[in-house]
């Protein structure tokens, strides 16, 4: 039996633990950092790469050649769905798949091609195979080629809450009957241009490593036989708002919170896990914390981090988070059928929640 | 499938482009065909053969921005608040107005900060290593509908960056379109921003597709784009509050489509293209028969023109719609071009007339449309089509409407 919002049926990984939903499970599960780099191209700055991810290996030579690392793994991340045996036919009337991928592509695509243009004998002297690469729904386009997504083609960004916005862009295309099968998530390359931009931005250096990754959802429609039947989780409610100075950020968070509790008919009580963006470590008494403990006051939740063992994976990060919740529902039947919660709060000034029901394991 | 009952409608927009920094100054600027091309300021463009623009000159952000300092802004986020801030005024809201709805903000755009980026390239490049910090924080793209949504300190409201290329402004609408139509917001800014950069004007002049001159969609001598720069915005609001608070209503919006191509990177295809039309004119409940005119993505190259206007014969049969591009005086504004365009699509429902498509000397018998060449015609419209065609085989075409005061 669904609700109203998007039903998620399946989903993939490829993120610092490895490629594939069963790295990324079994690394969660053993709550162990994802290996890092000893050093990073900013001093002092880490990083946790997906390991041994070479985009012409995984792909193949055909179409790769000038494809960027962003690219790759938004690709090689939805063709591990597409791969799988449930995945979604040709639909007769009904709209085709789409994708609404969180990303804003590659700061190094962009700005090698900015380089070259500087550095070439003529300042026209540049690769027009990388121009694509240089414009944010790269990743996207690039999906939709490889896998034939004829149906809805969006990219949204905002940092670490683009994956909830994504979700939330993708749950209106389903409701107003301009989508079917969905494919959504998030997508982030670890590069020296993203590091050394990411040094400098807003609240930065904070103490997270940075990682890399692409996390992909399968949505269904509310009340489809592909939801009712393959259902592992419905999104229930999708809150925002935006933050000007740090110190806004915890009752920011918390009306997102009550919006999104209320329009569940859920109250703080009935949550049984949160998955914060926040790591355990460095952001301990984060802000995004503290509008977690003023809701749920002495009785805090299970809590599951994703930032602490994957990195900050940017536009990937409230993507993982959703993919956390769903693996520790596969191993804690009493997560079932009750609220679990995903903040997000991006360096930009974006906040958000999403509030999901694990389904029961059948 | 149902549409839920709640009308969306147009009650504010802001331009900022080459022909006018006003509403006033845009609208003038589309009647009289006005086309302002000069040599690119904005990049060092020695070793160009040619370096046309379309850019924003005289632009004052802080005439416009009250609360944001505008250093702390890149140019296009400069151009989203500064228009947002315009359609706000254009749209009579107040802060108790803004204050008491559920807000979206949904900005499209190209290339968000990129003309800021190409700044520490070039910095890095003559000194390693350096980066101006100030500069490096306000790079992101996702800022650009955070600052909008800031200027009118929206702490409430989800603030939405679409990075969708060239079809950006449309897909901003649309998603505006869907959440008031749901109940999810109560009113919206929707629209995009660009700001011309060397990157993309690098990028399109290697691939042959910038024009030494002019711009001239349609044309048999047409040689490709100019590059333009700018936002536009639109108040989109729900017909129920819009009535409510007496607000002068200058369109409908009627519904949208939205695929992709799934074929190339940078090529359109004509197929799906005309699919993306077959969508909007559906979702906005009406025939191809009954639209009016369209405002063509045009963009003046030899590829894009005569694969949408083939698309467009094949939705619209052998008596098309007259199609404009408003391209020809604006130059290509990236991800601001639908937003820009769509607010020429509601002024040209609201005051009458077609703006025309200018630099126009023989129209190419491959694309056999009627451009409406050079001058600008006054024309009673009823149904108006918005194309957006992106990289990455991104569609989306809105349809507006004549809003008419007290019809159901």
């Amino acid at each position: 039996m669904t609700g109203m919002g998007p039903v998620i049926t399946a989903w993939s990984a490829i993120s610092p633990f490895g490629f594939g939903a069963d790295a990324f499970r079994a690394g969660l599960r053993a709550g162990v950092p994802a290996p890092a780099s000893a050093t990073g191209p900013v001093p002092d700055a880490p990083a946790r790469p997906v390991p041994d991810f070479a985009p012409r290996a995984v792909l193949g030579k055909k179409g790769t050649r000038s494809m960027d690392r962003v690219t790759a793994l938004s690709v090689a991340a939805i063709g591990a769905l597409m791969d799988r045996g449930d995945a979604p036919g040709a639909s007769a009337d009904g709209p085709a798949p789409g994708l609404v991928l969180g990303t804003t592509g590659s700061v190094q695509s962009t700005m090698d091609f900015t380089r070259s243009s500087l550095d070439g004998a003529r300042p026209f002297h540049v690769d027009p195979a990388r121009f694509p690469n240089t414009v944010m729904n790269c990743a996207a386009g690039q999906c939709a080629i490889w896998h034939g997504l004829k149906g809805p083609n969006a990219t949204i960004a905002g940092g670490r809450a683009a994956g909830l916005l994504a979700l939330n862009y993708a749950r209106r295309l389903q409701a107003g009957g301009r989508a079917g099968t969905l494919f959504c998530g998030g997508a982030e390359e670890f590069s020296e241009a993203r590091a050394r931009l990411h040094h400098h931005s807003p609240g930065a250096p904070d103490g997270t490593v940075l990682g890399e990754g692409a996390a992909v959802l399968r949505l269904e429609p509310a009340g489809s036989v592909a939801a009712e039947r393959d259902g592992l989780a419905e999104v229930v409610a999708l809150e925002f708002g935006m933050y000007e100075e740090a110190e806004e950020i915890p009752a920011t968070l918390l009306r997102c919170l009550r919006r999104a509790l209320e329009r569940a008919g859920a109250r703080p009580m009935d949550v049984a896990l949160v998955a914060p963006g926040a790591g355990t470590g460095a952001g301990g008494d984060s802000p995004e914390r503290a509008a977690l403990c003023e809701l749920f006051g002495g009785r805090q939740p299970a809590e599951v981090d994703c930032t602490g063992l994957v990195g900050d994976t940017a536009a990937a990060s409230a993507a993982f988070q959703v993919l956390a919740v769903l693996v520790r529902a596969e191993q804690d039947p009493a997560l079932a059928d009750r609220p679990a919660l995903v903040t997000a709060v991006d360096h930009d000034g974006t906040l958000g929640c999403a509030l999901l029901r694990p389904y029961p394991a059948r | 499938m149902t549409k839920p009952g709640r009308r969306v409608v147009i009650t504010g927009v802001g331009a900022v482009s080459s022909i006018g920094t006003s509403v006033d100054e845009f609208l003038t600027g589309l009647r009289a065909g006005r086309s302002e091309v000069h040599p690119i300021s904005a990049f060092e463009t020695t070793g160009f053969e040619y370096a046309n623009g379309c850019e924003v000159t005289g632009f004052e952000p802080e005439r416009w921005i009250e609360r944001l300092d505008p250093a702390e802004l890149g140019r296009a986020a400069r151009f989203a608040v500064a228009a947002a801030r315009m359609a706000a005024g254009h749209a009579g809201l107040t802060p108790q107005d803004l204050a008491a709805g559920r807000v979206l903000v949904a900005i499209g755009t190209t290339d968000g900060e990129t003309r800021d980026l190409d700044r520490l390239v070039a910095q890095d490049a003559a000194e390693p290593g350096a980066m101006d910090p100030r500069i490096a924080r306000r790079a992101s793209p996702s800022r650009l509908a955070a600052s909008v949504a800031r200027e009118f300190a929206l702490a409430d409201a989800e603030a939405v960056t679409i990075p969708t290329a060239c079809a950006a402004g449309n897909y901003a609408i649309g998603h505006g379109l869907d959440a008031i139509r749901a109940g999810d917001a109560d009113l919206a800014f929707c629209g995009g921003a660009d700001a011309i950069c060397r990157k993309t004007f690098a990028g399109f002049y290697r691939l042959g597709t910038i024009a030494p001159d002019r711009c001239r969609p349609f044309d048999l001598g047409r040689q490709g784009i100019l590059t333009g720069e700018g936002s536009g915005m639109l108040v989109l609001e729900s017909l129920e509050s819009a009535l409510a608070r007496g607000a002068r209503i200058h369109a409908e919006v009627l519904g949208y489509g939205l695929n992709c191509d799934a074929y190339h990177q940078v090529a359109p295809l004509e197929e799906s293209v005309a699919d993306c039309m077959r969508l909007a004119v559906a979702d906005a409940g009406v025939k191809p028969d009954e639209v009016d005119l369209i405002s063509a993505h045009g963009t003046g190259t030899k590829a894009n023109d005569s694969t949408e206007a083939k698309a467009i014969h094949a939705v619209f049969g052998d008596r098309p719609p007259r199609t404009v591009s408003m391209k020809s005086m604006l130059g290509h504004t990236m991800g601001a071009a639908s937003a820009l365009a769509a607010i020429g699509c509601t002024l040209a429902l609201e005051h009458a007339f077609i703006p025309p498509t200018v630099n126009h000397t023989t129209t190419d018998p491959e694309c056999g449309l009627d451009c409406v060449p050079n001058e600008s015609v006054a024309a009673d419209l009823r149904i108006v089509q918005n194309n957006g065609l992106a990289f990455g085989g991104n569609n989306a075409v809105v349809v507006f409407g004549r809003y008419d005061e007290g019809a159901a």
